[in-house]
């Protein structure tokens, strides 16, 4: 889960690390009697993508009025689909722009390291020869004894401060068990002197257990983040992927349920929510099934239900006797339920549906099931 | 899985009997599991507790030891299932590592990723394969089965089966069974980012197992596990037919629905990426699952 930069640094500042002083303002109405941080400033765009720069998503502000444009036009954005969920805004800060990153390397199983003296432009945009690579394992001992061999063909000047900010920023990587900490541009003053310019920071949404800092920030940050926050609580997946979406989607499995989004996308459709429901791990309470059931409910364009189940291990007799209850207790679902079922149990959950939900039309083939729904879709309204 | 140790102890799986343990034997899963998996043929030689498990009782006739060592000890096992909580998967790939295990399969999900790499690493130290996190398993149809993979999907045959997603897997395998194919050897590599064996460290074992007449591939967006694949079947000039799916076509970037290695990030791991390396390297990519069956039945009956 990539933090939204304001986030970012306020968790970096918390550990100690210069960031240049800015603050959150979420719409161009919020700025009244906002303490700004000094002119001229720098307005960015929050959201949970790179590239905002190249989109439009950053700009310069001198004075008030500038700031009070600049503000309206980014909220406005949609950024590589993402409404902009506010601006920080910062003061400029100056020195020569440096890139240091640490990340997971999925591949190599291992933390890659990267410098380049040449930052403040996208890394892709950095040619090879200017950008300095380690792969390391994930301890401290590693990674410092890798950030000398990185900073070798740096300024004297440049290498002390990155020395010392890439020392700090490992150790914050290794304990907050990060996925990525970009820091671009790293400002180095004259002084000697560093500023983390902007900061991408990656956390791993199976470590939050152990994490109570991180836990506490994305909690005081509940609209910005509400997904993760969602999945910590309730134990599956669940994501409105178009809120003005006309199928609303019970499915179990993750790459089951995307490729289901991609068919019914493909056929021009539009899916209102992801779920992966994990129907082996109801144990006998529908709660789950009256969660998502509510929230599909709750969204203005749905025609039509799918809930489809792979019962490898789920019993479908048990789990068709949920969704019975679950329908019951969730009357203002009032669309047309297909439920495409296969696995244990099917002809004890055809006889179930039929006495305790007669309304669900049951289908035991997802092309089939996915034909339904999308006819029902399609069925102009009356 | 880089040295020849792991294609050997995959190959011994293909080839016959290895003694198999479960980790969490007595937790409600662990017991559950056991059981099938004996059903299934799998050589169950005994269990170990999770740690501060409330009791020490196992599935009947299935021995529960203290730890791996005494269980290695007293059973020879060879290979493990490890049914733990995730912030536990660490610490029981460390002891079945260190007890000798040479083949761990992790069912478990929500492992932190640091741990992973951790895990990863000691399974390179020990020489040892290790499969997961956060998959169903691996199978032999008709032999063997380590983790839950579906027995309505399963069914002896000559397709080499490597899947990121757990139910597109069953999906799709579901109807290759009805249309009569089968797998020579099916393995979940799982959907989290860092994972012990990836789809490449598969194609030797595929390529050398005479059974394996064709490949599938089952995928997903982020990442460049699809990517490295497609460049290790030009190098090793894999030669089998290989077909694949990949699920995530509709994906915006910065979105993680449910895999938490399904993520596009900076423009990386797309679909149109993954496919187009696929089909570069001679890989049959097929977007519709049933015309993806189709082309398998056509290649293989």
């Amino acid at each position: 889960m990539l933090l939204l930069e304001h986030d970012a640094k306020t968790l970096l500042a918390r550990e100690g690390i210069a960031v240049p002083p800015g603050v959150l303002i979420e719409s161009p109405a919020a700025l009244d009697g906002v303490d700004l941080p000094p002119a001229p400033w720098v307005v960015k765009a929050q959201v949970p993508v790179g590239g905002r720069g190249k989109a439009g998503g950053i700009r310069m502000a001198d004075d008030a009025a500038g700031l009070a444009d600049a503000l309206a036009a980014i909220c406005a954005m949609r950024i590589k689909g993402h409404a902009v969920q506010g601006c920080r805004v910062e003061s400029k800060s100056d020195g020569t722009e440096v890139f240091l990153s640490f990340a997971v390397d999925p591949g190599a199983g291992a933390v890659r390291m990267l410098f380049s003296a040449r930052g403040g432009v996208d890394i892709e945009a950095v040619a090879p020869e200017a950008l300095h690579s380690a792969l390391v394992p994930p301890r401290l001992d590693a990674m410092l004894a890798a950030l000398p061999r990185l900073l070798e063909a740096a300024p004297p000047q440049i290498a002390a401060a990155v020395a010392d900010a890439g020392g700090r920023l490992a150790e914050i990587f290794l304990r907050h068990e990060a996925l990525l900490l970009e820091i671009n541009p790293l400002f180095v003053a004259a002084d000697g002197s560093w500023t983390a310019g902007d900061a991408r920071f990656a956390l791993d949404e199976n470590a939050l257990p152990r994490q109570p800092q991180q836990m506490a920030l994305l909690s005081a940050r509940e609209g910005a983040y509400p997904d993760a926050l969602f999945k910590y609580r309730q134990g599956f997946d669940y994501i409105v992927i178009d809120p003005e979406g006309e199928i609303g989607l019970i499915t179990t499995g993750a790459g089951l349920s995307m490729k289901i989004i991609d068919d019914l996308t493909a056929q021009g459709r539009r899916p209102y929510n992801f779920v992966d429901i994990r129907s082996g791990q109801f144990r006998g309470d529908p709660g789950r099934l009256i969660t998502v059931m509510r929230d599909i409910a709750r969204a203005p364009n749905i025609r039509v239900v799918l809930v489809n189940i792979f019962a490898g291990i789920t019993h479908l007799g048990e789990f068709t006797k949920l969704l019975a209850q679950a329908l019951a207790a969730v009357p203002e679902l009032r669309v047309p339920v297909v439920a495409r079922l296969v696995g244990n149990g099917l002809e004890e959950a055809r006889v179930i549906l039929a006495e305790q939900a007669p309304a669900v039309e049951l289908q035991v083939d997802l092309e089939q099931a996915l034909a339904r729904v999308l006819e029902i879709a399609e069925t102009p309204h009356v | 899985m880089s040295d020849s140790m792991p294609d050997s102890m995959l190959m011994s799986l293909l080839r016959g009997e290895v003694p198999v343990l479960v980790q969490g034997i007595t937790g409600r899963a662990g017991r559950s599991h056991a059981l099938q998996m004996q059903a299934a043929g799998t050589h169950i030689v005994g269990g170990v507790a999770s740690p501060g498990a409330k009791s020490n009782d196992g599935p009947p006739g299935i021995p529960v030891f203290a730890d791996c060592a005494a269980a290695v000890k007293a059973t020879g096992a060879r290979a493990s299932v490890a049914l733990v909580p995730p912030l536990q998967a660490l610490a029981a790939a460390r002891e079945a590592f260190a007890a000798g295990i040479k083949l761990l399969v992790s069912v478990t999900e929500g492992m932190p990723v640091h741990d992973a790499i951790k895990a990863a690493a000691l399974a390179r130290e020990c020489g040892a394969a290790w499969v997961g996190p956060s998959t169903p398993g691996l199978a032999v149809p008709g032999r063997m089965k380590m983790g839950f993979l579906p027995d309505v999907a399963l069914n002896p045959g000559n397709i080499g089966v490597m899947s990121k997603s757990g139910t597109l897997s069953y999906e799709v395998n579901y109807r290759l069974v009805r249309q009569g194919l089968g797998q020579s050897l099916w393995l979940g590599v799982g959907g989290d980012p860092v994972k012990g064996t990836r789809f490449a460290d598969l194609l030797p074992l595929f390529a050398a197992h005479a059974g394996t007449r064709a490949v599938l591939l089952i995928g997903e967006i982020g990442g460049n596990e699809e990517e490295d694949c497609a460049a290790a079947i030009r190098r090793l000039g894999f030669d089998k037919p290989v077909f694949a799916v990949i699920a995530g076509s509709s994906a915006r970037e910065g979105v993680t629905m449910g895999h938490a290695g399904a993520l596009i990030q900076g423009g990386l791991g797309t679909h149109a990426s993954k496919t187009a390396a696929l089909k570069d390297a001679g890989v049959h990519v097929h977007q519709h699952i049933d015309e993806l069956v189709g082309a398998m039945v056509r290649t293989l009956s």
